[in-house]
């Protein structure tokens, strides 16, 4: 009897608790029921989802050289094992879920190759490598502790794996991501020491680099990259770089503006007692900051600098400024073209639904890790 | 904590190394300034070697030269009042109609933003379930996709997908939506407006807002507005309806926008304003929750507490944080250049390829790019001081 009145509660609770919520109520459910239907009605009847799937190669590689396209895929495979393993601590899901997730995806896969759908195949690979080895790093707890020195062999694996078509080439969403990944690790060193010289104890380099910081996040991001991309060739003559080189350090010139804040305010979280502790023990400054400071307050910005990842990852697209084609510059490479013009909502729908995933996975990790500290702490 | 005491040892006579220390200090301190200003000396001097070998001095002369595009966009301000952009002007007129554009976009979506975010944020914690999950919904989606795909789809997906001119529908007779531009209904200026009109009519906002501002008497106030209304009106308006109307491929009359500004106001307004209601959220559910139990103790609506209890402690929290929005705002509008909108950054392109001072010009709109973030930053502290000494610190 109580169970039956529960969803009638609830309702009145949520939707009809006012007349004014009420009327709410009333006019938001048509709409958006005439909004679904309207988009599932175009969704599967109208739109010509064709249009994404013939040009997904320029979307995701952008001009990489298609004999080169599997390695790619391993490469893909290898970032998803990462991925997989870093949430091992973050996410717990069950055996039978991991088991459930990966025999699913390996059905698909098996579907598509029979019906020649080389792509889904290896995606659904990829995701399965990413359920294995997440599952793997829950069982396995040692594995978390290698994790960033995995992140680095898998990193210079994955660059072995694709450099060879040359740097210039690389394109699409591989190269939005792969940039992301080395200018949010770069800007890091960059951001911590421009921290420690924003409150060392001599005027100079304290000044210097409080006005580095102030500068840097005043300018936009489009005219530090612009502009480092215009210096740089000045500075070095006869070899410029390429272009995406001179992008990352833009960025990373730009970001460390942005991390420096971040770190700034972990170091002012560490309480005093800790390094006068330090200096009770006969430890130089150095030391303290290293092995006492330092430690403490990356712990406590490490949500912030995952969320900078992000910044970074949704600003990868200015990068058209200097001529690079990204995953957004690669959609609309599509869309110029007079073949595949006319499908401007079908690629710009699957755009925003990549970004939105896989700004997802990196919100929801951030989230999951303040939660951690937040819980540790106490 | 417990109060702990500890036995200190007296400390064993010291020699006193203060100066010597004192002195190292500022050696250290004078060589890292030198080698500061060594360092930048070099980059100057690397950055002019450079120009030089491919034959360029550094010279800001290319401002006085005349610019030789044009821009449709926006209006130029010169000291004989505003007026059109045209080719022979010089290219610091150009720059500077360019910041003209960004500042005017900047005013505009800060203020479309403000009104958009703050709804958002109050939906976000609305009784209704739906209103709650909708603006959820709408706001993560919004944060979580990078602001260049949401300007470009606002541009080539919407804005240049409507009607094109000559089959647009104008509404109401005054309101048309088309490719080329949003067309609007305004005032104009007569051509001789009299002197006790225009006077009149420039006191009745000024009277409007001392009746908004002192409470206890805005209907004193309010009764100067209509007096004066009243009086500009009878001695000859000097202000003029004027409508938009369609005449083959172009309108008459009334105000435009162009399309470029419109998908960049919607664009920067609705990414900026999902942030803010993430703001205007946080700020609302740090309201001790014994306020909303006082507030509905003492029989306060659910609205009246919001109005007199919840937002005058929010707008003091949410001020700063919204002051760096705005700033990253202002600093967004370069991504104009993405869809062709003449702002700084986009006119400085256009001068930096016609005259070849990339570098030069560089400099003159860091600059401005500067003053625009330190201006907004000063304003939101100056109104974060007067918040706080009007109602004190909590």
């Amino acid at each position: 009897m109580k169970n039956s009145n529960k969803p009638l509660k609830w309702m009145r609770k949520n939707l009809l608790a006012t007349i004014g919520d009420s009327l709410l109520t009333l006019v938001i459910v048509p709409l958006l029921l005439w909004a679904s239907y309207s988009l599932l009605h175009w969704g599967i009847g109208i739109a010509k989802w064709h249009a994404v799937e013939e040009n997904l190669r320029v979307l995701m590689v952008g001009t990489f050289p298609a004999e080169l396209v599997p390695q790619v895929w391993i490469a893909a495979a290898i970032m998803s094992a990462l991925v997989g393993i870093t949430f091992g601590g973050l996410v717990v899901a069950s055996v039978v879920f991991s088991t459930a997730a990966t025999s699913l995806l390996a059905l698909i896969a098996l579907c598509a190759t029979y019906s020649n759908e080389s792509a889904i195949t290896y995606f659904c690979g990829c995701l399965a490598v990413g359920v294995i080895a997440h599952s793997v790093s829950l069982k396995v707890p040692k594995v978390k502790k290698y994790a960033v020195l995995l992140w680095c062999v898998g990193f210079i694996g994955i660059s072995a794996l694709v450099a060879p078509a040359g740097w210039d080439r690389v394109g699409g969403l591989m190269m939005s991501v792969l940039f992301t990944l080395v200018a949010s690790v770069l800007s890091v060193p960059l951001g911590v020491a421009l921290a420690f010289g924003r409150r060392s104890k001599y005027a100079g380099v304290q000044v210097i680099c409080t006005f580095y910081i102030e500068v840097m996040r005043s300018l936009p991001l489009i005219l530090v990259v612009y502009c480092i991309w215009v210096v740089t060739p000045l500075l070095s003559p006869g070899y410029p770089g390429p272009d995406l080189v001179r992008g990352l350090l833009g960025f990373t010139l730009f970001f460390a503006a942005y991390v420096a804040e971040y770190v700034r305010s972990g170091l002012q979280s560490v309480p005093k007692g800790q390094i006068e502790a330090a200096q009770s023990l006969g430890m130089t400054p150095y030391y303290i900051n290293r092995d006492v400071v330092l430690p403490q307050a990356l712990r406590v910005v490490v949500p912030a600098l995952v969320g900078n990842v992000l910044d970074i990852f949704n600003t990868v697209p200015l990068l058209f400024i200097i001529g690079i084609t990204d995953f957004l510059r690669a959609g609309q490479m599509i869309l110029v073209n007079p073949q595949s013009g006319g499908y401007t909502y079908e690629i710009y729908l699957f755009m925003f639904a990549v970004y939105l995933a896989i700004a997802s996975v990196i919100t929801f990790g951030a989230r999951r890790l303040e939660a951690r500290m937040a819980g540790d702490h106490r | 904590m417990t109060q702990m005491t500890i036995e200190i040892q007296a400390p064993a006579p010291r020699i006193d190394i203060k100066p010597r220390r004192r002195i190292l200090y500022l050696a250290k301190q004078a060589s890292i300034v030198l080698v500061a200003i060594a360092l930048f000396a070099w980059l100057a001097y690397a950055i002019r070697s450079g120009l030089a070998r491919n034959g360029i001095n550094f010279d800001m002369g290319f401002l006085t030269q005349s610019a030789n595009f044009d821009i449709g966009e926006g209006e130029l301000l010169t000291l004989q009042g505003l007026r059109q952009f045209v080719s022979s002007d010089s290219n610091a007129q150009a720059l500077f109609l360019g910041l003209l554009n960004t500042l005017k976009t900047s005013c505009l979506a800060i203020a479309a933003a403000t009104v958009l975010g703050v709804f958002l944020g109050i939906a976000r914690v609305s009784q209704n379930w739906l209103v709650r999950q909708l603006s959820f919904i709408f706001v993560e989606f919004v944060r979580n996709t990078p602001m260049l795909i949401q300007l470009v789809f606002w541009y080539f997906a919407v804005v240049l997908r409507m009607p094109a001119l000559s089959d647009a529908t104008l509404w109401l007779h005054s309101v048309l939506f088309s490719q080329q531009g949003f067309y609007f209904p305004g005032f104009e200026i007569t051509q001789q407006p009299s002197f006790v009109g225009a006077l009149a009519l420039i006191l009745v906002p000024v009277f409007l807002v001392k009746a908004w501002m002192v409470k206890s008497k805005w209907l004193t106030w309010a009764a100067c507005a209509t007096a004066s209304l009243i009086v500009s009106i009878g001695s000859g308006l000097p202000l003029k309806l004027t409508l938009p109307e369609v005449s083959g491929f172009s309108v008459t009359g009334g105000y435009s926008l162009s399309p470029e500004i419109i998908a960049l106001l919607l664009g920067l307004s609705i990414y900026t304003a999902a942030f803010l209601a993430e703001i205007v959220r946080g700020a609302i559910n740090s309201i001790p929750k014994g306020q909303w139990e006082a507030a509905a103790a003492l029989g306060l609506t659910r609205r009246a507490t919001f109005r007199d209890v919840l937002i005058p402690q929010v707008a003091r929290v949410v001020l700063p944080a919204f002051g760096n929005q705005y700033i990253s705002l202002a600093k967004s509008t370069s991504l104009g250049i993405a869809i062709g909108f003449s702002d700084l950054f986009n006119v400085y392109g256009t001068v930096a390829n016609q005259s070849g001072r990339s570098l030069e010009g560089m400099i003159v709109v860091m600059v401005s790019y500067l003053l625009v973030s330190w201006m907004i930053s000063a304003a939101i502290n100056t109104a974060n001081k007067r918040l706080l000494k009007q109602g004190g610190v909590r």
